[in-house]
């Protein structure tokens, strides 16, 4: 996600952003995007509800 | 007895219980202290006592204090922050009713890092919390009062939250015992929320045995909070420990090397089994755990972004920012695969072991000018070096106890965490026990200059 993505999808939510943050903020938010395995082999079927039950097994 | 503030929690009750020492002599004790040491670290924002006459129970007449985030009904919660500067509570927190219920003195509100969101300690509206042991280190935050405020022997304990590391990173970086509860082992009902997901509370004090005390007091299923489970609270500090994995290839090679041998040593010196495993995916699950929290704080803070973003810190400011740049898919992407993670930190890291150790922060301590507003361009690496072992915890939502395990060459505190499987908060005690029983880095107390 580049600064002006960034800048418009703040802007859409209502969110001032003073000169040059969004240039700050671009690599923190990128640095988010990281490939999961985990992730990429879940079932169709799980949700984040699943946490709870999982948690609830493991104890 | 030189001063009684400096006994633990436990050896005050037994004094109290003996009629050895009284409550009034206790509370003198605690504000003579808190008198000589707050101009100097400024853990407390308000030293004003917070609650009636100590009730008959497990906790009476011991002095509390308590991050200024718990609601105290008809009593300010600033929450560290400018927007809530002199808000009055309509509530009192769930955990603050346990601990009244138990008799134990609330004397004061401490310092914290603004709404909890910062490592730290620093804090541009209520002036920074300062570590004991050299006030131009940083304490670790957000709850960076109780930890300084611990250290010091201000008060017997104090309660923390940790969503990314917030009760850990100041037990560490001041000396203290710091307990991250499992998410739903203790109710945050009537506390301030920063990511519903994460957020979990837990004690601050000076040894195990002390976080076991109060843990037993505020722990439990509570209807006010829907996420808190039944699951009875079994604390038993003395069980034994089967096992304790590690990854000594991965902390020799990423930790500093004082940071790598004090952890190595305790793990010699907890006697106990050492079982060599894979590290977890720690950035990995650091990463799903920020994408997770800033876009819970953001929303959680949206109003207040959109109509006086300018009453934040600027440092808060940025990170609420960041938030309104994830998109609700990336986010319910990460808590789609929570399960799953926690499944398998379970069925591998612990396959063999009762809990996996590793150092609380990695690297050695920084001041505050170099994690604070004047700390260039290194700063955020920095704090990202700090940070870099918690917050995968928080993610998993796995209990972890922070131990006091030798000091750096400058002088500053190391600390070791021990994270275990769900609801497992007994068995970290009793292994954070067996080795305070060995070792006497907890017992040591920061010198008034």
């Amino acid at each position: 996600m580049d600064a002006n993505t960034i800048e418009r999808l703040l802007a859409a939510q209502g969110i001032e952003l003073a000169p040059g943050r969004a240039e700050r903020l671009a690599p923190g938010v990128n640095a988010l995007n990281v490939k999961d395995p985990v992730g990429d082999a879940l079932p169709f079927e799980a949700d984040p509800t699943t946490y709870v039950v999982i948690r609830e097994r493991l104890k | 007895m030189s001063d009684p503030a400096e006994l633990s929690l436990a050896e005050a009750r037994v004094q109290l219980n003996r009629g050895a020492l009284s409550p009034a002599e206790l509370e003198q004790s605690c504000r003579a202290r808190i008198e000589r040491w707050q101009p100097r670290i400024n853990a407390f924002v308000s030293t004003s006592r917070r609650n009636g006459a100590a009730a008959d129970g497990p906790l009476e007449g011991v002095p509390l204090a308590h991050k200024d985030m718990f609601y105290r009904a008809g009593q300010v919660s600033n929450c560290g922050s400018k927007i809530r500067k002199g808000w009055v509570a309509g509530e009192t927190a769930a955990v603050l009713e346990h601990l009244d219920a138990a008799g134990a003195l609330d004397i004061g509100a401490l310092n914290m890092s603004e709404f909890a969101y910062g490592p730290t300690g620093h804090n541009d509206h209520w002036g920074d919390c300062c570590n004991p042991w050299n006030p131009a280190y940083i304490t670790g935050g957000s709850s960076s009062g109780s930890g300084a405020a611990v250290a010091a022997r201000l008060v017997f304990g104090a309660l923390g939250s940790d969503t990314g590391g917030s009760i850990r990173l100041p037990a560490s970086a001041c000396g203290v015992t710091g307990l991250k509860t499992t998410w739903g082992r203790v109710s945050r009902h009537g506390a301030m929320p920063l990511s519903h997901s994460l957020d979990t509370i837990g004690p601050l004090a000076r040894s195990a045995e002390d976080c076991a005390l109060l843990l037993s007091v505020i722990a439990g299923h509570d209807e006010r909070d829907p996420v808190t489970a039944r699951e009875p609270v079994a604390l038993n500090i003395e069980q034994p420990i089967r096992a304790v994995a590690i990854s000594t290839g991965w902390i020799e090679k990423n930790a500093h090397p004082e940071v790598a041998k004090a952890v190595l040593a305790a793990a010699k010196a907890l006697k106990v089994k050492l079982v060599e495993v894979e590290p977890p995916e720690f950035d990995l699950l650091s990463a799903h755990c920020l994408t997770v929290m800033q876009a819970e704080a953001s929303a959680q803070h949206a109003n207040w972004m959109r109509e006086r973003p300018r009453d934040y810190s600027s440092a808060v400011r940025v990170r609420l920012e960041a938030g309104f740049a994830i998109t609700a898919a990336q986010y319910l992407e990460r808590l789609r695969a929570r399960g799953a993670w926690l499944e398998r930190f379970v069925s591998q890291t612990l396959a063999q072991a009762d809990a996996y150790l590793v150092p609380t922060i990695a690297v050695p301590l920084p001041t505050r000018e170099q994690t604070g507003p004047k700390g260039g361009a290194e700063m955020p690496k920095l704090l990202a070096e700090v940070t870099r072992l918690t917050r995968w915890v928080n993610y998993l939502g796995v209990p972890s106890l922070s131990v006091p395990c030798g000091f750096d060459s400058h002088g500053l505190p190391m600390g070791l965490q021990l994270v275990g499987r769900p609801f497992s908060e007994g068995i970290l005690l009793a292994a954070g026990h067996a080795y305070q029983r060995e070792t006497e880095w907890h017992r040591r107390v920061p010198a008034l200059a």
